[in-house]
């Protein structure tokens, strides 16, 4: 229609040339020009740049951005009039999805395509639809922190980038599992191996490299990650995003809901990983015994991922286990011998009895270790002065019961001691067996282990026990038997543990890595039982149960105030903090909320508590937007309950975080 | 068979000369484990003790009779536990074998009566076969005969049951049991045996059925350590032998059973342990307001996350020097992997922070009088030790508060971070079982005019809840008709639900209607919400079970065994009278001992055997029960001078 021309060539109508470029890395490339009219539909004009084009290929995701405008024209229905696109308009016609390179929380390059024309929150939602993240509500997406510095080293050592662009997800519905994992993953050898790199977690990142990342030198520096959050009502093309360009995935909103190891394996392992950097890299802070927990449990992590024991969802109950086991032991005696036999070998319990020298440390004695006969039943162990006394009296006699047992072994020193700490109703009473060997060494300290639980000898566990203590032994063994190949700091202690890659930089400083070994293989021993998912968890509530955790920092100056403080969002309340000591000055909750607003010209929030508190504030380090989308996100989730299940009431997220459009 | 019967005798003045042991020095006393015979010589018992007169004598008459009926009870128990397997052993191996599991909760063992007593012996003399396992001794039970298990066509199934049914009586017979003294708060002392397995939490559902007592949330048992000068309560999942068998013999500890409110007050006012700004004044006069549905999401939000949230703790307290008398001032904070101290001149933050304690080897108590003791600057002191340590020490770590509230506030806070979330599942039981005592007392007032008045504490409440029936129903009826008439065919069966108080009709001040209802009992006081809206008053008359949905429309009346439906009683309701709808008394009080047997509905047992027809064919010689029992009686009256 549009288009008539006279005889001469003039148009006669209303028509107008309207020039839309094609293609979306470089606009420039390729152009087309139409002939349209102000009733031209957005549909219409999409078909005619096709034809135009020319080219067989799918067109289904591509769309029309008005640049000027930062708009996408997805109203196929709504004329040009409509939109208010004239002859100077310059638009671009590309495709919706975009490929962008994902930082994942495990540090991890992922390139996969992303919506660049719905608001973000759809857009994270998609993307963790494909990565089988459940409550995508949780994450949000940050700009790449700018690189400085960067002639200094070119040599980036290269890494490995996992690809998912070609990988279509069927809409809406959640993917099946196959395999062992979404259907989706299960296509080629890459996509498993994506796979497995989001739902495992990685090893302990090297530990040069981790003391050469940037890390948080005060509360200052934690504000400068949460200015980078992207909008979450805007498409990312509107945020100035460009195909290829780098961006970070994050847990933003600190309130994991309905956390569930069965069916969130990737998400489980993301917030672990996240965990983890947040501690190695000091963003939050604890002590120095948490950071030893944390430790232990990251080196028990690994090595259960290490050594392939990922797929263990039947491992989960070891209650049921030691039924099963005892089950199956109490049939082969029942079925095997008589029934006499049978109590006997029920009843009878190992016993261990060996010469071992035994030092009780005391004050201002120089005495050093004694050789004693030593018997050891059920919990309790007994020493005497030789063999022969043995049937007397003992020396000293103790359970083990609730003791502490702390290895203190040495391998290349042939050092094989176990340190006691037993309760009595005295008081504490130190105690140290010296053993020859690693064989005796394990035995024993098995046993002690158990005793301290309770258990005897005769528990079923104590074999596997043995065998975890001498093969724990023999990696301390190889390590030292690899000469040289340790890079330098990390002398006798184990190649499996590795202490400085599980601790924060500050610990690196402050300890040698074999006074950090003991420590942590310490705390290891509380872990030792835990399966894979049961260490992650764990890891993560004791994350959670740091003081500091959850909480996110912006610069604000509060009305009537001339100072920056600091403004810290957490999933339940709003604190105010001294910016130069850190102390917390007041701390309000959403549940005296009444309401909160945002003054977009003037740049602040202003929100009222119950019994006619008011406060407000101007945001300083981060736009008022991003504050305003924390508290809007965290009301938001805190209207989640578990009768909805995954569904998203996209609405009212937007609605709570929205609602800046004008400005 | 007189040979084992006489050893019963003597297994039993065993047991008294050992309640002599405990009355004269201790409260408590672990029977010693008789060693186990070989599996044939059947019930031999040769541990020499004292003679019956004399701890006879030292004992006291209600201490007696308590511990004979708890005696009867666990008997009867292991008697029926027998007679399964007996039962069983002899049956075709095709038929799946019961499964015992039901583990020896408080509520077995309900506080007899004498005369009870007695009918219950009664009873198990007509029924019951010889072997009269007594579980308090160390018996491993012969295994079932290997014979059918050689059978080839035997199910996997059937012989894993019966491999089940074999571990849980070889648990059975190592269970240690304590005879534990408890006193009550107006000094008076109960005995009760405690066996191995018991919870905090059951032996408190023991102590409510012997004392009749209201069953509050606040009742706890106490640990109160004399020499050391300090206190604790149990919390409800511990296990009591184990804390008792960390005491010495000649210990002067005591455990006592009364009310603290500081056990649960963090979950009936949270906001005094979350919310308190660092004792500024302003944020004390708002707690106080705190209504109901927030202190809700309070405690969601705390205790029912991922993790736990330990209460924000910080400030300057005094620690006692090891093995000083002297106090140093110092500032504590409290996370929840331990308490730790702002070394000198270091800053709060955390990685200044230096490890004071860790929780998971110490329990807290409350010092007593450590100002006397101690020179401590105030009495408001808390102690950690290890459990097992019992003697002054270097290891025990004092602490001392400003004031009451600080120190109620570390207390419970230390609680939190060792204990998490277990602290709130425990009180969520004890308000179960509080809400559940009073619907039960109730039900026991609504039968008193049956011709079975039940016991002591139970005929004291009639005549009030009687009172209030009436009116009860009047207020429901103002709403609907129908209403009136589901109470009043309900009314024999329906008013347990009633609250127990009549100057608070509970019911009718519950929370909007979208919330859980909160259970009844607790929080009574505050319970300020507006007077019931007319739609709800309807509600009023049917008070739900904690758990219970919003109240629909009075439905047809239920059928008359429905009073036992709440599925998640801990005490099973009495047996109801089946296929009887009739008019007839509903079933006395407590029963269960009166109960015939095969009708006992065992609480958590899954699989039961048809159980009619067995009883004619077990119908043993009850020689060694008899004698057994006629001896305890023998051993009372005598006691009680009858007889010379």
């Amino acid at each position: 229609m549009a288009g008539m021309k006279t005889a001469t060539g003039d148009y006669i109508d209303a028509s107008w040339e309207l020039r839309v470029f094609v293609g979306e890395e470089d606009p420039e490339a390729e152009a087309v020009t139409l002939r349209v009219t102000g009733e031209s539909h957005i549909g219409g004009v999409i078909l005619k740049i096709v034809e135009q084009i020319n080219r067989k290929q799918d067109w289904s995701d591509h769309a029309i951005w008005w640049e000027q405008k930062k708009q996408w024209l997805l109203q196929t229905h709504w004329t040009l009039d409509k939109y208010g696109i004239l002859a100077d308009a310059r638009l671009l016609f590309g495709r919706q999805h975009r490929p962008v390179l994902l930082r994942l929380p495990n540090r991890r390059a992922l390139r996969l395509r992303a919506s660049f024309s719905q608001p973000l929150f759809q857009a994270v939602a998609a993307i963790c639809r494909l990565l089988s993240i459940r409550h995508p509500e949780e994450l949000s997406l940050l700009r790449a922190p700018e690189k400085k510095e960067k002639k200094k080293k070119e040599k980036e050592p290269e890494e490995e980038v996992y690809d998912l662009t070609k990988v279509v997800l069927a809409g809406g519905m959640a993917p099946a599992l196959f395999r062992g994992m979404p259907a989706h993953f299960s296509d080629s050898a890459q996509t498993e191996a994506c796979y497995h790199m989001l739902s495992r977690p990685q090893p302990p990142p090297d530990p040069l490299l981790l003391q050469r990342l940037p890390r948080p030198g005060s509360l200052l520096d934690k504000t400068q990650l949460h200015s980078r959050w992207l909008d979450s009502s805007r498409s990312l093309m509107q945020q100035g995003i460009r195909a290829g360009d780098t961006l970070w995935l994050r847990f933003k909103y600190y309130s994991f809901f309905d956390l569930d190891p069965k069916t969130d394996p990737v998400r489980l392992t993301q917030l672990y990983e996240q965990a983890r950097w947040d501690l190695l890299l000091e963003e939050i802070d604890c002590t120095e015994e948490e950071m030893m927990v944390f430790a232990a449990l990251q080196y028990h992590i690994n090595k259960l991922s290490q050594s392939g024991e990922v797929s263990e969802p039947a491992a989960a109950d070891p209650g049921l286990d030691d039924l099963d086991a005892a089950l199956s032991s109490l049939e082969v005696k029942l079925e095997g011998s008589a029934p006499a036999n049978v109590l006997d070998s029920l009843t009878a319990i190992p016993e261990l009895k060996d010469h071992l020298r035994i030092l009780r440390p005391r004050k201002l004695t120089l005495k050093g270790y004694r050789q004693h006969w030593v018997v050891f039943k059920e919990t309790t162990l007994s020493y005497y002065k030789s063999q022969d006394e043995a049937p007397g009296d003992p020396i000293q006699q103790l359970n083990l019961k609730g003791c502490e047992v702390v290895p203190d072994v040495n391998v290349s020193g042939q050092k094989f001691c176990i340190k006691l700490l037993v309760p009595s109703p005295e008081g504490m009473s130190e105690l140290y067996l010296r053993c020859q060997d690693e064989q005796q060494y394990a035995r024993w300290m098995a046993g002690c282990r158990l005793a301290s639980k309770g258990r005897t000898m005769a528990d079923s566990s104590y074999a596997s026990e043995v065998q975890a203590i001498l093969a724990f032994l023999s990696l301390q063994r190889t390590g030292t038997g690899a000469p040289g190949s340790q890079p330098q700091g990390l002398d006798a202690s184990a190649e499996g543990l590795n202490p400085y890659g599980l601790v924060a930089p500050r610990f690196q400083r402050k300890f040698k890595a074999k006074q950090l070994t003991p420590r942590i293989l310490e705390a290891h021993q509380n872990v030792a039982q835990l399966s894979l998912t049961e260490a992650q968890l764990r890891f993560i509530q004791a994350w959670q149960s740091l003081p500091d955790f959850g909480i996110s920092y912006v610069i604000v100056k509060f009305k009537g105030s001339r100072k920056d403080e600091i403004l810290g969002i957490a999933n339940n309340r709003l604190i105010r903090i001294d910016l130069a000591v850190g102390d917390v000055v007041k701390t309000w909750r959403f549940s005296n909320m009444r309401q909160w607003n945002v003054n977009w010209d003037i740049k602040q929030v202003a929100i009222e508590f119950d019994e006619h508190i008011n406060v407000a504030f101007s945001c300083v380090s981060a736009s008022c937007r991003i504050v305003h989308e924390y508290i809007g996100g965290y009301i938001f989730l805190s209207t989640r309950e578990r009768a909805r299940g995954e569904e998203l009431d996209e609405d009212l997220f937007l609605q709570l975080t929205g609602g800046h459009e004008a400005f | 068979m007189d040979e084992s019967n006489d050893d019963i005798d003597q297994m039993f003045s065993n047991l008294l000369g050992e309640m002599d042991l405990l009355t004269q020095s201790l409260g408590v006393d672990i029977l010693p484990p008789p060693d186990p015979k070989p599996p044939r010589a059947e019930f031999n018992y040769t541990v020499g003790f004292k003679d019956l007169n004399e701890s006879l004598n030292a004992l006291e008459d209600q201490d007696l009779d308590a511990l004979m009926a708890d005696l009867v009870a666990d008997i009867s128990e292991a008697e029926q536990r027998t007679i399964q397997a007996q039962k069983e052993s002899s049956q075709s191996p095709y038929h799946p074998a019961p499964l015992e599991v039901s583990p020896f909760s408080g509520s077995a063992t309900p506080g007899y009566d004498a005369n009870v007593v007695a009918t219950s012996i009664s009873q198990y003399e007509d029924d019951l076969p010889p072997p009269p396992a007594d579980p308090m001794l160390d018996l491993p039970l012969p295994p079932p005969p290997p014979e059918p298990l050689s059978q080839e066509e035997q199910e996997a199934q059937a012989k894993a049951d019966k491999i089940k049914l074999a571990l849980e009586k070889l648990k059975e017979a190592k269970v240690k049991k304590l005879v534990v003294k408890v006193h009550m708060n107006d000094n008076s002392t109960k005995s009760l045996m405690v066996d191995e397995r018991q919870l905090a939490r059951d032996v408190l559902d023991n102590l409510f059925e012997k004392t009749h007592c209201d069953c509050s949330v606040d009742w706890c048992l106490y640990e109160i350590y004399p020499e050391l000068q300090i206190e604790r309560f149990f919390e409800d999942h511990e296990n009591v032998v184990e804390v008792l068998s960390d005491w010495t013999r000649d210990t002067e500890n005591k455990v006592v059973f009364l009310k603290k409110e500081e056990k649960y007050a963090v979950f009936k006012n949270p906001q005094n342990f979350y919310l308190d700004n660092k004792g500024k004044k302003e944020s004390k006069e708002t707690n106080e307001k705190m209504n109901a549905k927030n202190k809700e999401c309070l405690l969601e939000e705390s205790f029912c996350g991922t993790s736990v949230i330990v209460p924000e703790l910080e400030g300057a307290l005094y620690l006692k020097e090891d093995g000083k008398k002297s106090w140093k001032r110092r500032y504590f904070l409290l996370r929840a992997s331990g308490i730790y101290y702002v070394p000198k001149g270091k800053t709060k933050t955390s990685r200044d922070l230096a490890c004071f304690i860790q929780f998971e080897n110490v329990n807290i108590y409350y010092g007593i009088q450590c100002k006397m003791k101690y020179k401590a600057p105030t009495d408001y002191c808390f102690v950690l030790k290890h459990p097992q340590i019992q003697k002054e020490s270097q290891y025990i770590k004092y602490l001392c508060c400003d004031d009451e509230r600080t120190l109620n506030q570390w207390v419970t806070g230390i609680r939190i971070a060792k204990y998490g979330k277990t602290l709130y599942d425990n009180y969520q039981r004890a308000v179960a079982k509080a809400g559940l005592a009073s619907r039960w007392t109730n039900l026991g007032t609504v039968n008193a005019p049956a011709p079975t008045p039940p016991s002591t504490g139970l005929t004291a409440g009639t005549a009030q809840a009687n009172g209030q029936i009436p009116q009860a129903v009047h207020s429901a009826s103002a709403v609907l008709e129908e209403a009136q008439r589901h109470v009043d065919t309900t009314k024999d069966k329906k008013p347990a639900l009633r609250p127990q108080d009549p100057g608070t009709p509970r019911a009718q001040h519950r929370p909007k209607s979208g919330l859980p209802p909160p259970p009844p009992v607790r929080r009574s006081s505050e319970a300020s919400g507006s007077p019931a809206i007319p739609a709800k008053a309807k509600a009023a008359g049917f008070p739900a079970p904690p758990d219970d949905l919003p109240p629909p429309p009075p439905p047809p009346p239920p059928p008359p065994d429905s009073n036992d439906a709440p599925p998640d009683f801990v005490p099973p309701p009495p047996p109801p009278f089946v296929g009887d709808a009739g008019p007839l008394p509903p079933p006395p009080p407590p029963p269960p001992a009166l109960a015939p047997e095969p009708q006992r509905p065992p609480p958590t047992a899954t699989k039961r055997p048809p159980v009619p027809p067995k009883r004619q064919e077990n119908p043993g010689p009850p020689g060694g029960e008899q004698d057994f029992m006629s001896d305890l009686m023998k051993a009372l009256q005598k006691k009680r001078g009858n007889l010379p």
